[in-house]
């Protein structure tokens, strides 16, 4: 089922949560909500599934205007950060309750909620009462007790932050299994990145209760829309530099010039930040142009990482582990095909 | 150094060994003086022990008065306002823990303030209205002004407060209603706090006197504290008659105290007492 | 479906889910509201109406004559002296057994379930049950009191029946009674305190009666002190106590001289005992307890305010 949120904006009594909210969620994807805490993304999913009431905007299902229809009417599944399993009743039961609650005969209900059960591979511990299980296994039930009244759309809140790391890898897989195997759309939120790009279809990136891109991982890595995008992905985060663009080349603060092909048609504006990724900076041995010196190298394991100062600024760098830059050595920097970007310092809209 | 802890260990020992004696003692001797004749009673120096244990003092005390009929007034009396209690509590507790009610804050600001007013000071017209509703001198006296409290309230208001809100969100989402989701999921979570409240309210209900003392003036309508009032009061009765009748009411409370502790001094340590 | 009436029910469901809280609180509200806030208000009213008859509900007019009445009723005065006595006599006495006794119980001790049924029993008892025993242990001829202070060479004390003494026998069953529910809140109070307190101050040293002082007193405090406040307001209201201690025939349970007069037994006097009921006298002097008890509530929020901050 294919959503479309227009227009969406939730106003509380003190401050605004989502503004004027617009996206598209394809039918069958798997789609994150990404953001940093307090962004607004909560507050969206819970707008989807009806638990929060619009301000204004509208929320179709299909073609199914949703925006005023209680949460119970939507056909949604949630499953929530501390899974929320009802603690008196048993795996079976709570994959049931739901069922229940649509008075779907006990025959039928145990059988649905069996093969949910066996999806999520907690078949074996359906007697279990969930007080009796790992995060990882209450977080299967939950996700179980969504999908079991096949819902037209599966939203999770933070389904992986109450797991420990190890947990989280092998639970954000089990989603992505899942989610492929019964195709249901389904949208999951979450603030960090890395669980985002490795799982989702699309990612719907959040800052302020304000849309920042809606694109597909890599993308969204490789050509972000402004500067926050950029900020806000990849490991370790992006180099930030600050300076000025003066004929067709970037004058760094501190009297840096960084030049390249790709900055000589850009007009002369001041307030410029040049955003690189680590891995997008080549060092090389100096030969006079983007010069840098190295301040710091730290080995770690078959990369180092080598920060270089550039006038006022300083950037992380991959070096190759072949060669041996000291530290206070010079060197010259060569940007690579892809990975760096020109935004204005002011409103962080992309420039290159 | 193991001397002197043992040491400490008796001095423990024997203060809380005295102290038991002392708050167990008026149960010994009145349980002890309703098997004693009527000159042992009041044999001086005192007797320990009866000189035999025979049913006779209980037997001429339910001959003399219908002990039996108060207890089973108690027992009407306790369960109808325990049991309307319970429902009007455990409805009033989710509206205020869970639902959207304009003014909560100061709703609740005032029944906590309601709170503070002592029960003695209402009775006064509570007397007068149960007269005005026609219910005065009836077991519904007894029933009618004890259905909803702001005490037992609050206590399971406290408990519904700590079940996290998403779990009745996911239940709001599978289209449970508020009434399934209430006595699907909170009652039965909140069942130890329940127990609780039940078991205060009973004890609190089983032992009153002012009131029942106030509503009640036909003999046969009297609940236990007040039938041996009136028992020891009005008859002049004899000393082991009146302590055969006091364990007669004291006892179900004991028992009930013995296998119920845990949930009684929890909560009482979580809530306080009544006031 | 067309838009329009998909829209209409929609909001229907919207509309019973909003007044839905009524339903579930009007049993509630309805109870409180005949039976607690009305007699509230009706109590402030009657107690400022002049010469009140609550069956034909006529007043002679509006004023604090019932004031004047029972601020010159010297049967007034002496429960309020009584009352304040009682209080000043229990709190203090009771407060320093119950945490000697909590104290004693937070120990590792053997038999613990014993020693807190045997400690904690007579709050589930009747009060006028159990006073009963204790009428008999305080028999001036043949109680069991009275016989064990012949060892102290103590000459027999007529507890009940001499005015000088039955004020003593009231506190002792009164501590007696109240002990329970102080050592319960007390014991709690103790359970809650990090015993990393207790291992910080052994591996500095400190003797047990120094760490009772200096660590385990000033953390308990906040527990003391409620219940000091929660007794203080119960001690207000004694009452049934007199019942069995006292009682008799259709006397008011006062003692032998009518001496022992206390401030709910004054109202209860005004309002049941006397023909016809005293409504006004009862309700100025209900309205006064409210007062001690609104102003010891207040003074209680205030200091834990103080303590928390």
């Amino acid at each position: 089922m294919k959503v479309t949120i227009e227009h969406l904006t939730k106003r509380f009594a003190d401050n605004t949560a989502v503004r004027d909210f617009n996206a598209v969620i394809e039918s069958g994807e798997l789609v994150a909500l990404l953001g940093p805490s307090g962004c607004g993304k909560s507050t969206m999913l819970n707008m989807i599934s009806g638990i929060l009431d619009v301000t204004e905007g509208k929320i179709y299902f299909d073609d199914d205007d949703v925006t005023d229809v209680v949460p119970e009417k939507r056909g949604v599944g949630l499953v929530f950060q501390n899974y929320a399993l009802y603690p008196h009743m048993t795996v079976l039961e709570n994959i049931c309750f739901p069922l229940e609650i649509k008075k779907v005969p006990k025959s039928e209900r145990v059988q649905k909620a069996m093969e949910m059960a066996k999806l999520v591979h907690v078949d074996n511990m359906l007697d279990r009462k969930p007080s009796q299980m790992s995060g990882g296994q209450q977080q299967r039930v939950a996700i179980a007790r969504a999908l079991v009244k096949k819902p037209r759309i599966l939203l999770l809140d933070e389904p992986l932050s109450n797991l420990d790391a190890r947990l989280r890898i092998e639970m954000r897989e089990e989603i992505r299994r899942i989610q492929k195997e019964t195709k249901v759309t389904t949208v999951f939120v979450t603030h960090d990145q890395e669980e985002a790009m490795s799982i989702s279809d699309h990612i719907i990136l959040m800052k302020d209760g304000e849309l920042q891109q809606i694109a597909k991982p890599q993308e969204l890595y490789d050509n972000p829309a402004n500067c926050f995008v950029a900020d806000f992905l990849g490991n370790p985060p992006i180099n930030k530099t600050y300076g000025v663009i003066k004929g067709g080349k970037i004058i760094l603060d501190g009297e840096c010039s960084i030049e390249d092909e790709r900055f000589k048609n850009l007009e002369d504006r001041d307030d410029i930040i040049l955003s690189l990724r680590a891995e997008a900076i080549e060092v090389c041995e100096d030969d006079g142009y983007n010069c840098g010196v190295i301040d710091e190298v730290y080995v770690m394991g078959k990369e180092v990482l080598a920060y270089i100062t550039l006038g006022n600024n300083k950037v992380r760098a991959y070096i190759d582990s072949d060669e041996s830059f000291k530290v206070g050595e010079k060197v010259s920097l060569k940007l690579k095909k892809r990975g760096f970007f020109v935004f204005d310092k002011m409103s962080g809209e992309r420039i290159l | 150094m193991f001397k002197k802890i043992s040491l400490n260990k008796i001095l423990i020992y024997f203060f809380l060994v005295a102290g038991a004696i002392i708050m167990v003692f008026p149960f010994y001797w009145m349980i002890t003086g309703a098997f004693k004749t009527g000159e042992e009673i009041i044999a001086f120096p005192p007797l320990w022990l009866p000189s035999h244990f025979s049913l006779d003092n209980f037997i001429e005390a339910f001959n003399k008065a219908p002990f039996l009929r108060y207890f089973m007034n108690s027992v009407i009396a306790m369960v109808g306002s325990v049991s309307i209690c319970t429902v009007t509590t455990i409805l009033g507790a989710f509206a205020f823990s869970k639902l959207k009610i304009p003014f909560k804050n100061v709703l609740l600001g005032f029944l906590l303030g309601l709170m503070m007013v002592p029960f003695e000071m209402i009775v006064i017209t509570n007397f007068r209205t149960i007269v005005d509703l026609g219910i005065y001198n009836t077991i519904l006296a007894l029933i009618i002004p004890f259905t909803s409290s702001i005490f037992y309230m609050y206590i399971l208001k406290g408990f519904f407060d700590t079940i996290p809100d998403s779990l009745y969100q996911a239940a709001r989402v599978d289209g449970c209603s508020n009434w399934k989701y209430l006595w699907r999921v909170m009652v039965p979570i909140g069942k130890p706090s329940l127990v609780t409240i039940i078991l205060l309210n009973a004890i609190a209900s089983w032992n009153s006197f002012l009131w029942p003392s106030l509503a009640i003036i036909d003999k046969n309508l009297k609940t236990l504290p007040f039938g041996l009032y009136s028992f020891v009061s009005e008859g002049g009765a004899k000393t082991e008659l009146m302590m055969a009748a006091a364990t007669i009411v004291v006892l179900p409370m004991i028992i009930l105290f013995i296998f119920a502790r845990k949930h009684i001094v929890n909560g009482v340590a979580r809530g306080g007492l009544k006031g | 479906m067309s838009l329009k009436s998909k829209e209409k029910k929609f909001s229907l469901t919207k509309l019973k889910n909003k007044s839905e809280w009524l339903i579930y609180l009007l049993p509630f509200l309805i109870g409180i509201i005949i039976f607690t806030l009305y007699p509230i208000v009706n109590v402030f009213l009657i107690s400022f109406k002049e010469n009140f008859n609550y069956i034909t509900k006529t007043f002679s007019g509006w004023g604090i004559a019932n004031y004047q009445y029972i601020f010159n009723d010297p049967y007034f005065i002496q429960a309020l002296k009584n009352t304040l006595s009682y209080v000043f006599v229990v709190i203090p006495v009771s407060t320093c057994l119950a945490i000697l006794i909590a104290t004693l119980l937070n120990q590792k001790i053997k038999f613990a379930g014993l020693f807190q049924t045997a400690y904690f029993v007579p709050m589930v008892t009747s009060t006028i049950a159990i006073g009963f025993a204790w009428r008999f242990m305080f028999s001036h001829k043949y109680g069991v009191i009275n016989y064990l202070l012949s060892f102290l060479n103590i000459a027999p004390i007529n507890w009940l029946q001499d005015p000088t003494y039955n004020f003593y026998a009231l506190c002792i069953y009164g501590i007696w009674a109240i002990l329970p529910f102080s050592i319960i809140l007390l014991l709690s109070g103790l359970q809650n305190i990090d015993p990393m307190y207790y291992t910080a101050a052994k591996v500095d040293g400190a003797k047990p009666l120094k760490i009772f002082f200096r660590v385990t007193l000033p953390l308990l405090a906040p527990t003391i002190f409620m219940v000091i406040m929660v007794n203080t307001i119960s001690c207000f209201k004694v009452f049934n106590e007199l019942f069995p201690l006292f009682g008799g025939g259709a006397n008011v349970p006062a003692g032998v001289a009518n001496n022992l007069f206390t401030v709910v037994l004054y109202i209860y006097y005004q309002f049941r005992v006397r023909v016809p009921s005293r409504y006004g006298y009862a309700s100025a002097a209900a309205v006064i307890l409210f007062l001690i008890i609104f102003v010891a509530t207040m003074l209680q929020r205030y200091i834990e305010k103080k303590i928390k901050s």
